[in-house]
């Protein structure tokens, strides 16, 4: 997949030596590594072979010998991050927003633990060829609707086939808690939004429907498809993902899914997480946070409120990643790296934001073994930008790799615009 | 007397006896009572009222012992007897045309000729209530619709309706609301409006011309002298009204809303008496704190502030007077009557506004609203003053008497010294209020033994808890006589007798009632603001200033603004000889840079009631300028974000949309003062899926045009129709003066106006565009008929037609990356701006999304990231383009001397996403500041904590309101809504 003529475009800089053998690694001097664990090597040196980093150090501590490398690529003045992860996002499996045939992301019916969104992806896409192109290099593909949408799988956005870009298969299952309040009006006549009467006997419902999941785990007899597909998360194989926002829902859900032995719980959402700090605390919840970037809850709130969100809960010391999920959330995933950004004016360390870009979202999806962070041993996905990536202005991503080859980053919109620039 | 006009089922019944109340404390209206006073009534007349005045023989007398007597009140806002029009399902297709038949107007919700008296019969359930709460005569109408026709001035007296009438015809009605209408139009507010101009322009037009019958028309005409009585939803409908009074030289009188406090100056201003409702919001349930949190500042202090309402107004020297409307018990009405006494509503002037106001106001000052002779006889007899714990006994309505209250025999409460025929003496106390009195028995140890009670006039009937003591007895000369019953059956005979009466040591400790007017922001909600702010003199020194001019960007520069101008930029600018020595203030900015205020050219927030007229293709003749809701805090929040100035825009859903608001965001101000004042007239135009309703669903594929073909055509058809109507217009204004005084002129029409005024380029063409054909297509329409398309927006297909738009002359503004929503879209990239740039074609970048809107440096600087556009003209694209492409460029957009000091300072580079923004200047006024929003977050909240333990604490009230969630009503271009 390296397409040495595209590599070489940009190396004009300073190609050291050239030599066709596949199996000598690559490597990288002198960029500002962000490692996606929070630290930064100013001056760094970092070597890949095949998929995997083998060295990442500072380059004045270590001599190397040229000769054992195809490739050395000098990028002093640029910045190597580990490819941004976007979790809870539909990207994939939608095209077009308001062409139906396109949508592949909301099934039928209320319960759909079963269906999984790795089976729809579709590896050329057109949205994803310009959404990696900002550093966005793995996704969660995360279904939508009914109370189980379904099972997300966590994707890298390159591939011949979904098998072939997917990270993890069915890495968790999406829950929608019932929300306390209640839209009385629809999109086209919105009334004001009221308590949601029946709010304890839609938690109710859940909770039945869990507690016979649990007993067929532990007792099932016959195939039951629904079923079957939430074994993996009291068996602590995968994740449940529970989207909440107001601090009840949060603490009444966290509560119930750790006392019926769900394994490994994973907030959604959490607008009012601040509001609800002990509990997520007290049950070392990580949370993917909603869009850094959305007004805030009510004329009341703090003008900032989302904006500084990510600086509190670091200061509360919870592991969280930033999300782009809500209104064009596929195409507008691009602009992931600048929500960071904007947690970032307000208040956020910046590799604490490359953090949660990274490593953390890696961590919360459950592929910190392999992703996440440019840590010897981990899988070279990563992205190179001519300046500092979460901000638009300087957001120029020269190449990127996943799993240790060159990607694509040419789009359908870069296609366009060379041809009618003229 | 009269003759009998109906025939009599009996023998006829024609002696009507004059009755005469003495001893009566009247107030005669609301300046002069009689203390010691008697009121002569016959039939339904009064003969006469005075102090030492004749009774007539023969004449009823009664003695009310020092009651009161007072007017009857008189509510103007009530349907009372009118059936309630039922909103017809709408249906699932859209509806073009009325579905009443007959030469009426073609809007249903349009019925000049809907006469309350035709509907109206008497309506023995609704009665009750007004006769309860004081009410003698009502003024009503069918509450339902736009123009809604005339109103019914009825006596609330249960005789046949041609008695209770007393005015047939005495006002008309008015409203924003459509009501029970199916019809598609108005969609929106700004409809609304619209079609009321265009009813009252037609309805003047119609007198002048014979070719045409409408009955609608004729019915106005006829009813035309009457007084208009107008609705308001909320007090942002004020300045709406007043906006069409002053168009159509029309004197209104208004149906209040109860927040009149907020814009208190305004509505002083305009003059409008107004008719007054009194139903102050309910507090809330406030026991959950979690819950409380949704509770909004703006509801709290409307919660507090309601009851000062009618105090407020008074004070401001506004005519107004109060209706009933709004609130079911009379209960209610009575209690927040005194609440708005206790607040300090003068009495005198809460009698004036239910009896001597709204008899002026409609003109019928003569048969009612006082007491006096030849008056109605409405009258209200009362146990003492109404508005402190006085009850009304009797209401006469017409000369009719209808009891209220039971007026009670005599004040029984006392000790009582009980003496039975077997000799027991034991000691009873008779407690309670006058007319509920309470039996107890006092025990030899001197408590309180409490007894079964139940007193019917003069017979009390009590017993004891086992029932071992069942007592009944009746009052005879100041004894209780009568007998018991025991266990066994024995009737035993006992006397109650008098000791001494009950002192009543009442609890005089009356909860103290606050009566300061609590402070109302501007807007009262959050982060609104409490004193107006001045336009200051200050010297910004040191910054980093993008000028946006040739000099570009400063370093360690000065600017200087005065009087809400910029009257100086350069470096080392010496303040004491700029201003002359008069005092200003030199703010450091040192690492800081400075900016001109972000101008975005399509903006949907602070718009009230929706964004679309979408029923028709072409609604030219609505405007956003109508529906400005200057108490949006999306206004404050984009402030925050360095936002001074938008064109808030109609949305997209018709090829030819309605006209927009150029508004700077003068937070605190009203709708009227946001906008700017010497701007250009602009218009919406769209194209592609949203004008052919394409993800509209299945059910609307009836309007046309279904397809980009139609779109052309509507374009077409519309400016032709406008060439005609203009040459119609040129016409009959070039005729000669004595031949057009014997022309009628021919008929104005406010969409042909806006199109004539398109053409003759004096408004200016904002157009929804996406696709490369349809762009091509409209500037093809442009040019056969003469003008230019002023601004593409959106137009995500801009780079492919680039050079051609350049030759037509359209200016862009596009979003920075927006695209894949919807198939038109498709082709958009974010590389557009950069291509329209190098074209020379004026671009600009904008939001159309309240989120982003705040945030417009993020989108500018993108375009740096695609397509290479340098700083200087990336950060033009939010600020000095958009103002050239709104004819602002003069005034705004630029950092430069005689310039509005409309001025964002920020902690960096503007572009750059770390960038904050610490301080916004709008006129020379600070609108945000981001030490002092932090501190205004500390005021909402400790307000907010002060007003929900209040709200916990006050127990007059039981009933409550369980909380609810605001609504955050977004508006994109494509929100369609149907409006009620």
């Amino acid at each position: 997949m390296i397409k040495k003529f595209k590599l070489i475009s940009y190396l004009a800089i300073c190609l050291i030596a050239i030599n066709s053998n596949a199996n000598k690694p690559i490597l990288l001097i002198g960029a500002t590594a962000h490692i996606g664990n929070g630290e930064i090597i100013e001056n760094s040196l970092i070597s890949f072979k095949d998929d995997k980093f083998d060295i990442v150090t500072e380059a004045n501590k270590i001599r190397i010998d040229p000769t054992s490398y195809d490739t050395i690529i000098k990028l002093h003045g640029k910045h190597i991050y580990p490819g941004f992860i976007s979790p809870n996002n539909t990207l994939g499996i939608t095209e077009i927003g308001a062409v139906r045939a396109t949508n592949d992301y909301n099934e039928v019916g209320d319960f759909n633990p079963n269906v999984r969104s790795l089976t729809a992806y579709n590896t050329d896409s057109r949205i994803l060829k310009t959404i990696r192109s900002n550093g966005v290099l793995i996704t969660q593909v995360t279904p939508r609707g009914g109370i189980i949408s379904g099972a997300s799988s966590v994707m890298y956005l390159d591939g011949m086939n979904w098998e072939d870009a997917s990270a993890i298969e069915n890495d968790g299952i999406h829950l929608n808690w019932p929300s306390v309040f209640k839209y009385s009006g629809w999109w086209a006549e919105p009334g004001n939004t009221k308590q949601n009467k029946s709010y304890e006997a839609d938690v109710e419902k859940i909770k039945q429907y869990f507690k016979k999941a649990y007993a067929y785990f532990k007792f099932s007899e016959k195939i039951d498809l629904q079923m079957k597909s939430l074994e993996n998360i009291f068996n602590g194989s995968s994740n449940l993902y529970i989207h909440a926002n107001y601090a009840k829902e949060i603490r009444e859900s966290i509560r119930f899914f750790s006392k019926i032995g769900v394994k490994n719980i994973i907030l959604v959402g959490g607008k009012d997480a601040i509001n609800a700090i002990n509990i997520i605390k007290e049950y070392e919840v990580p949370i993917i946070l909603i869009r850094t970037h959305s007004l805030p809850s009510s004329e009341d709130s703090p003008i900032d409120e989302f904006y500084n969100l990510p600086s509190k809960l670091y200061e509360e010391d919870i592991t969280f990643c930033f999300s782009y999920s809500g209104d064009m959330e596929a195409m507008g995933s691009r602009n992931l790296p600048f929500t960071a950004g904007t947690a970032v004016a307000y208040g956020l360390d910046k590799e604490s934001a490359i953090t949660a870009l990274t490593l953390n979202a890696a961590k919360i999806l459950g592929i910190s073994e392999k992703e996440g962070s440019i840590e010897e041993g981990k899988n070279a996905t990563f992205f190179i930008s001519n300046g500092d990536a979460l901000d638009m202005k300087t957001n120029q991503v020269e190449a990127a790799y996943i799993k240790g080859e060159e990607i694509d980053l040419y789009n359908h919109q870069k296609e366009l615009y060379e041809k009618y620039r003229k | 007397m009269s003759q009998e006009m109906t025939p009599v089922n009996s023998v006829s019944k024609n002696f009507y006896p004059t009755y005469a109340f003495t001893n009566a404390y009247i107030i005669i209206d609301y300046k002069n009572q009689i203390e010691n006073g008697i009121l002569i009534v016959k039939q339904d007349k009064i003969i006469d009222v005075g102090e030492n005045i004749e009774i007539p023989k023969g004449a009823i007398i009664v003695n009310l012992d020092g009651g009161y007597i007072y007017p009857s009140f008189i509510d103007l806002y009530s349907s009372y007897g009118i059936k309630k029009s039922i909103k017809k399902k709408p249906s699932m297709y859209p509806q073009f045309d009325s579905n009443k038949e007959g030469a009426y107007h073609w809007n249903e919700a349009v019925h000049p000729e809907i006469n309350a008296c035709d509907q109206f019969s008497i309506n023995n359930e609704q009665i009750k209530n007004y006769l309860s709460s004081g009410f003698g005569v009502v003024l009503t109408h069918q509450q339902d619709g736009i123009v809604r026709g005339t109103a019914s001035l009825v006596s609330l007296s249960q005789e046949q309706e041609s008695n209770v009438i007393l005015n047939p015809k005495t006002a008309l009605a008015f409203s924003f609301k459509k009501g029970s209408s199916s019809q598609n139009y108005p969609s929106s507010l700004m409809g609304s409006i619209a079609l009321i101009k265009q009813f009252f322009l037609d309805a003047y037009w119609y007198k002048n011309q014979k070719d045409v019958i409408n009955l609608s028309y004729i019915s106005y005409n006829e009813n035309i002298n009457l007084p208009h009585i107008f609705e308001t939803n909320n007090v942002l409908d004020y300045s709406r009204i007043n906006e069409i009074a002053n168009e159509f030289e029309l004197d209104f009188i208004i149906k209040g809303n109860g927040e009149e406090y907020e814009y208190v100056n305004d509505i002083k201003t305009f003059g409008f008496p107004i008719i007054l409702p009194i139903n102050f919001p309910k507090k809330y349930n406030v026991s959950n704190p979690e819950l409380n949190r949704s509770l909004t500042l703006s509801k709290l202090k409307q919660w507090e502030t309601a009851p000062f309402n009618p105090r407020i107004l008074y004070e401001n020297d506004i005519k107004f007077c109060i209706t009933m409307e709004g609130i079911e018990k009379s209960e209610e009405f009575f209690n927040n009557l005194k609440t708005a006494i206790n607040k300090g509503l003068p009495k005198k002037i809460a009698i004036k506004a239910l009896t001597h106001i709204p008899s002026t106001i409609i003109n019928q000052e003569e048969t009612i609203g006082s007491i006096a002779k030849n008056k109605k006889a409405n009258f209200l007899i009362c146990s003492g003053d109404l508005f402190d714990d006085g009850k009304i006994y009797e209401n006469w309505t017409n000369g009719k008497r209808h009891i209220i209250n039971k007026k009670p025999i005599n004040d029984f409460r006392g000790y009582y010294t009980f003496h039975s025929e077997i000799n027991e003496i034991r000691n009873f106390k008779l407690s309670g209020s006058i007319d509920k009195i309470k039996v107890h028995e006092i025990t030899s140890d001197t408590s309180l033994v409490a007894y079964k009670t139940d007193l019917q006039n003069t017979t009390l009937l009590f017993s004891n808890n086992d029932m071992s003591f069942r007592g009944m007895s009746e009052y005879v000369d100041g004894v209780f006589i009568g007998f018991y019953e025991n266990d066994f059956g024995d009737m035993i005979d006992f006397k109650l007798q008098l000791d001494s009466t009950l002192i009543e040591n009442k609890n005089e400790s009356k909860k103290l009632i606050d009566t300061i007017i609590p402070t109302i922001l501007s807007p009262n909600k959050a982060y609104g603001i409490q004193l107006k702010k001045e336009k200051l003199p200050i010297l910004f020194t040191n910054a980093t200033i993008w000028t946006n001019e040739e000099s570009g960007i400063l370093d360690e520069a000065d600017v200087a603004i005065k009087d809400g101008k910029i009257i100086a930029v350069g470096k080392k600018i010496d303040g004491k000889i700029l201003f002359k020595n008069n005092a200003f203030s030199t703010i450091d900015l040192k690492g800081k840079h400075l900016t001109c205020g972000i101008v975005d050219e399509h903006s949907h927030i602070a718009i009230s009631k929706g964004v679309n007229e979408s029923s028709q293709a072409v609604t030219a003749e609505v405007s956003i300028a109508n529906v400005i809701n200057p108490k949006d805090h999306n206004i404050y929040r984009q402030l925050a974000g360095g936002v001074t100035t938008a064109q808030l825009l109609h949305g997209s859903a018709n090829p030819i949309g309605g006209q927009s608001a150029i508004i700077k965001f003068r937070w605190g101000s009203n709708a009227e003062d946001m906008k700017i004042k010497n701007a250009k007239g602009f218009i919406k135009l769209a194209l592609g899926e949203n004008v052919k309703q394409s993800n509209w669903g299945d059910n609307n594929t009836i309007r046309f045009p279904q397809t980009r073909m139609g779109v052309e055509q509507v374009f077409y058809d519309a400016f032709l129709r406008a060439k005609e109507y203009k040459k119609e217009w040129d016409t009959y204004n070039n005729l000669r003066p004595h031949v057009k005084r014997n022309t009628s002129p021919p008929r104005e029409d406010m969409e042909l106006n806006a199109l004539v005024e398109i053409l003759n380029s004096e408004r200016f063409v904002t157009c929804h565009s996406y696709i490369q054909s349809e762009i091509n297509m409209l500037m093809h329409v442009a040019d056969s008929m003469g003008f230019t398309i002023n601004t593409f927006t959106h137009i995500l297909e801009g780079y492919k037609v680039a050079k051609k738009m350049k030759i037509h002359g359209a200016g862009a503004s596009t979003f920075s990356d927006w695209w894949a929503y919807k198939f038109e879209v498709n082709d958009a990239i974010p590389y557009n701006a950069a291509i329209l740039n190098e074209n020379g074609i004026v671009t600009a970048i904008n939001s159309d999304d309240a989120e982003m809107g705040r945030r417009l440096n993020h989108e500018a600087a993108k375009a740096i990231k695609y397509g290479n556009v340098s700083e200087e003209e990336a950060w033009k694209m939010i600020t000095l383009n958009p103002a050239i492409l709104l004819h602002l460029d003069n005034q705004i957009g630029s950092i430069t001397k005689g310039k509005d000091a409309d001025i964002v300072i920020w902690s960096g580079n503007p572009l750059s996403v770390y960038a904050k923004v610490e301080q916004t200047y709008v006129d020379g006024v600070l609108m945000y500041c981001i030490k002092k929003s932090k501190q205004m977050e500390d005021r909402d909240l400790i307000e907010r904590m002060r007003l929900i333990k209040k709200m916990g604490e006050d127990i007059s009230n039981k009933n409550f309101k369980e909380i609810e969630l605001e609504y955050e009503k977004i508006y994109h271009c494509e929100t369609i809504e149907d409006y009620d």
